[in-house]
């Protein structure tokens, strides 16, 4: 098991009353709970023990959970390289773990654990306390084998936190009722291209069932769906770039030894504790920064449009569905575009900010994720929970 | 040929909020260094900036007082460059969207004719961590203090408009007069609450160009900021002239040397929009709010002293440059105080008492009532003025009121005809050639005549009495 996590609770645990109680959930360590070690999967963080329970912590706590360890992850987050993420679900040691998603890192290894993964709408859960990297586009995701409890712990740990100011003042919308011949789901040309043959036979032949069960399935034009994958890329490395910003070996964190100032302090420390990838992406957006800040603009604008025609889609139907391809287990490093590809059906919702489930895809060749408008995160898990009682996705 | 400076400044101001800008921290960057920090202004990992509502308030009073507009929407970016003093990569600075555009301050040219000098816009940043460099003994270190990471500042752009350093100086005067009387900042360039960067470039006199600048940093008083203007028009005059180029960068004013030396290329960072500090949206009704709180800015408190009490418009000036020196002196008047004697003991004895003494108006002794009681006594001739600079002086270490003062060590005046015509006649004995002069018709006499009855009363006759009293002798002999 110990390769799994990274650190396990040894403390004694005295459970609060509340609708969590006796349920175990795992963190990751870029989650803050007080006096876990949070070195958020970097050497340039080693032996950095947290301060403070993260919002979300506090509020689990609160309601009853028991968190028992943090898992192996990968370095920042960022991508899913070194992560354990979803083992613990596999090998039924908990009940739901939790897994900040960057650009779809929580649906992805849930779905290689034959879970569910959900990643909540932006805005909806506090970032206090996380150690993130890309602030405007990840959130933290929830895994679980069971939707009800992903719901049970949405439900505690979202909303607003006097300590987060950018969570907006909004609230969940409740759960509507799923309804086979009312419900509309979307299936968006461009996402289900570039599929194998195999892989598209599969995705078909679930959408055949749900169309006999008597749902409306509307096939919707995205053309502009592959300028997610390089709208994240820019935006989500300039950001990470001015995020690590704070590593610098000053206040806390690893310091490279016999550096003779401060220039070769943070010249050593930053390249001595950073990994490769980390490192290609910081590099990536410190030239978006200061060499070719006009193309980081360019991408905000078409962010900004993007989310548009995003929202149109999701104003057409009830639902999006859209294939997944399951992740390879690469021996060697992953560049940063092979790390990107791997996120291609997953990013948009980060970029967008809506809210995502990936089903449990087990053996199946393919995965398959549901995406609803902004704040229908729990219609959202409803439909997700409907469709696994179906008997859909097998 | 005849050259002309083109001068902008760039002016950085520490709100006095109690709390730091995106914290709880107390705002005291004096204190034992490092004491006043936590996860967010060291940020750590998991830290959120907690935008501050007083911050905001402060900043937005500022920018009503200098008669700027405030933006219905701005936003933080991150300013990123990699320094120790910088917590985490990035400063948060308003540079896209300024929390207010526009805005001008009225200054008195050098020919006393009004010239409005514009600002360009006005934003909201954090202030750094102060560096210590301890090159002594064996291995060099550098200390960090982070107590000042994190304090509230603005920074007040002006547009190009200033031409000497005159403008300068007088701009700097009333924007710290205006600042100070909206209550966002003691604006004290000498405690590092007000910092001014100078921009400066020369052209021929008559020319509409824009030549390359130099910045000019370090200048720790407004006379400094003048000294050190001065000093680079003519330095960049004499560089023009001759056909060196200029170029630009940023210069350091030493004031030992009374020189600009230079210091580096300027600096020149990307800014990022910061995805974690809200947007700021100002409601109409919020703006409202804010310029319902706006005091009476110097220059109508002075239009107001100038017709309300009869002053020259350089007197009301002086008055109303300082809020709590203008509170004070309406005070007296409330307590009864004439206009002009409140205004001449108030500018001529209080203020420079103050000064020697290093004390503020608002914390020393001397209260606007128990001056108010002094000067009445004056005004009721109970005491002379000689007595009343006396009791002054008691005024700032005793609390005993001003007549417990005067009866415990004999100021009274002495105002008694009797008592004072055996003084007179006293002197008269002892001053022959005086006394001759007095009889002689001599007027001259007099003047030398009360200072020596003056004298032999120790101080506390009424001179106006003596004065009239020699004046009816004078007569008499010459009738």
């Amino acid at each position: 098991m110990e390769d799994i996590f990274s650190y396990r609770r040894e403390e004694s645990f005295n459970a609060k009353e509340g609708l969590l109680k006796d349920w175990k959930i795992t963190v990751q360590p870029n989650i803050s709970v007080a006096g876990w070690p949070a070195d958020a999967g970097s050497k340039a963080l080693a032996d950095f023990t947290a301060l403070e329970d993260a919002t979300i912590i506090d509020r689990l706590k609160n309601a009853g959970a028991d968190i028992c360890g943090a898992t192996k992850m990968s370095e920042f987050g960022f991508g899913i390289k070194g992560s354990k993420a979803g083992e613990a679900l596999r090998k039924k040691e908990v009940n739901a773990e939790l897994v900040l998603d960057l650009m779809g890192e929580a649906r992805l290894a849930a779905m290689r654990a034959n879970v569910f993964g959900f990643k909540p709408g932006y805005g909806i859960i506090s970032r206090f306390g996380l150690i993130g990297l890309i602030p405007s586009m990840e959130a933290c995701g929830i895994l679980s084998s069971e939707v009800s409890l992903i719901g049970e712990i949405l439900k505690i740990i979202a909303g607003a936190d006097g300590k987060d100011f950018c969570l907006p003042d909004e609230s969940l919308l409740p759960a509507v009722e799923i309804i086979p011949g009312k419900t509309k789901v979307g299936v968006i040309r461009e996402a289900v291209q570039g599929l194998s043959e195999k892989e598209n036979e599969f995705f078909t032949s679930q959408l055949g069932k749900i169309k006999e069960a008597g749902w409306k399935i509307k096939e919707l034009t995205f053309s502009e769906y592959d300028l997610c994958q390089s709208v994240h890329n820019i935006i989500g490395a300039v950001e990470a770039s001015s995020c690590a910003g704070r590593y610098d070996s000053v206040r806390y964190g690893k310091r490279a030894p016999g550096t003779k100032n401060w220039n070769e302090m943070y010249l050593q420390s930053r390249g001595a504790f950073f990994g490769l990838l980390i490192k290609s992406y910081l590099f990536q957006g410190a030239y978006f920064q200061f060499e070719k800040y006009s193309d980081y603009e360019s991408a905000c604008r078409i962010r900004k449009h993007l989310v548009r025609e995003i929202e149109k889609l999701t104003a057409q139907t009830d639902f999006l569905i859209t294939p997944v391809r399951m992740p390879k287990n690469a021996s060697t490093p992953l560049s940063l575009t092979e790390t990107y590809d791997q996120f291609a059906a997953t990013l948009f919702a980060n970029v967008a900010g809506l809210p995502a489930l990936c089903m449990p895809a087990g053996e199946n060749v393919c995965g398959i994720q549901i995406c609803g408008a902004r704040l229908c995160d729990l219609s959202l898990l409803s439909l997700g929970e409907y469709l696994c009682n179906q008997g859909w996705g097998k | 040929m005849e050259m002309e400076a083109v001068i902008g400044l760039e002016i950085h101001v520490e709100l006095n909020c109690a709390t730091k800008m995106f914290c709880d921290c107390p705002n005291r960057p004096g204190d034992e260094p490092n004491s006043n920090t936590c996860p967010i202004c060291l940020w750590f990992p998991g830290a959120i900036p907690q935008f501050g509502r007083a911050a905001l308030e402060k900043a937005a009073l500022l920018c009503l007082g200098l008669n700027a507009e405030l933006q219905p929407k701005s936003a933080f970016d991150q300013k990123v460059y990699y320094y120790p003093d910088l917590p985490k990569g990035y400063q948060l600075s308003q540079a896209h969207l300024p929390l207010s555009r526009g805005g001008w301050i009225e200054i008195a040219d050098e020919q006393g004719k009004p010239k409005k000098l514009r600002i360009h816009h006005i934003h909201m940043e954090e202030d750094v961590a102060k560096l210590l460099h301890e090159m002594e003994g064996r291995t060099p270190i550098s200390l960090v203090d982070f107590n000042r990471a994190g304090a509230p500042l603005v920074e007040i752009v002006t547009e190009p408009d200033f031409r000497s350093s005159y403008d300068a100086m007088e701009f700097l005067k009333a924007l710290r007069a205006q600042v100070r009387y909206v209550g966002s900042s003691e604006c004290s360039m000498e405690n590092g609450t007000m910092r001014v960067d100078a921009n400066i470039s020369v052209r021929p006199k008559g020319t509409d160009q824009m030549n390359t600048k130099v910045e000019v940093k370090n200048m720790n008083s407004v006379r400094h900021v003048g000294d050190a203007i001065a000093h680079e028009i003519t330095r960049q005059s004499a560089c023009f002239q001759s056909g060196e180029a200029i170029i630009l960068h940023t210069r350091l004013w030493d004031p030992e040397k009374k020189a600009t030396l230079p210091m580096r290329a300027k600096f020149a960072g990307p800014c990022v929009p910061d995805p974690a500090v809200p947007v700021i949206e100002l409601s109409a009704e919020w703006i409202a709010e804010m310029k319902k709180r706006l005091p009476e800015m110097p220059a109508a408190r002075a239009a107001r002293f100038s017709t309300q009490y009869g002053m020259t418009a350089e007197e009301a000036t002086y008055l109303s440059a300082e809020p709590d020196v203008a509170l004070y002196f309406e005070t007296l008047i409330g307590e009864g105080i004439a206009p002009r004697t409140a205004m001449h003991w108030l500018t001529t004895q209080l203020m420079p008492a103050l000064k020697e003494k290093k004390m503020e108006l608002a914390s020393c002794k001397v209260t606007p009532s128990r001056f108010a009681q002094l000067l009445s006594m004056l005004a009721q001739d109970e005491i002379n003025a000689n007595a009343a600079r006396e009791v002054l002086t008691h005024l700032f270490d005793s609390d005993e009121t001003p007549d417990r003062i005067v009866a415990a060590r004999g100021f009274k005046q002495v105002s008694d005809p009797g008592a004072l015509c055996s003084l007179i006649d006293k002197v008269l004995a002892e001053q022959p050639a005086a006394l001759n002069d007095l009889k002689n018709g001599q007027a001259k006499a007099i003047g030398f005549l009360v200072g020596k009855v003056m004298q032999a009363s120790g101080g506390k006759a009424n001179p106006k009495m003596i004065k009239e009293m020699l004046a009816g002798k004078l007569d008499s002999y010459n009738q």
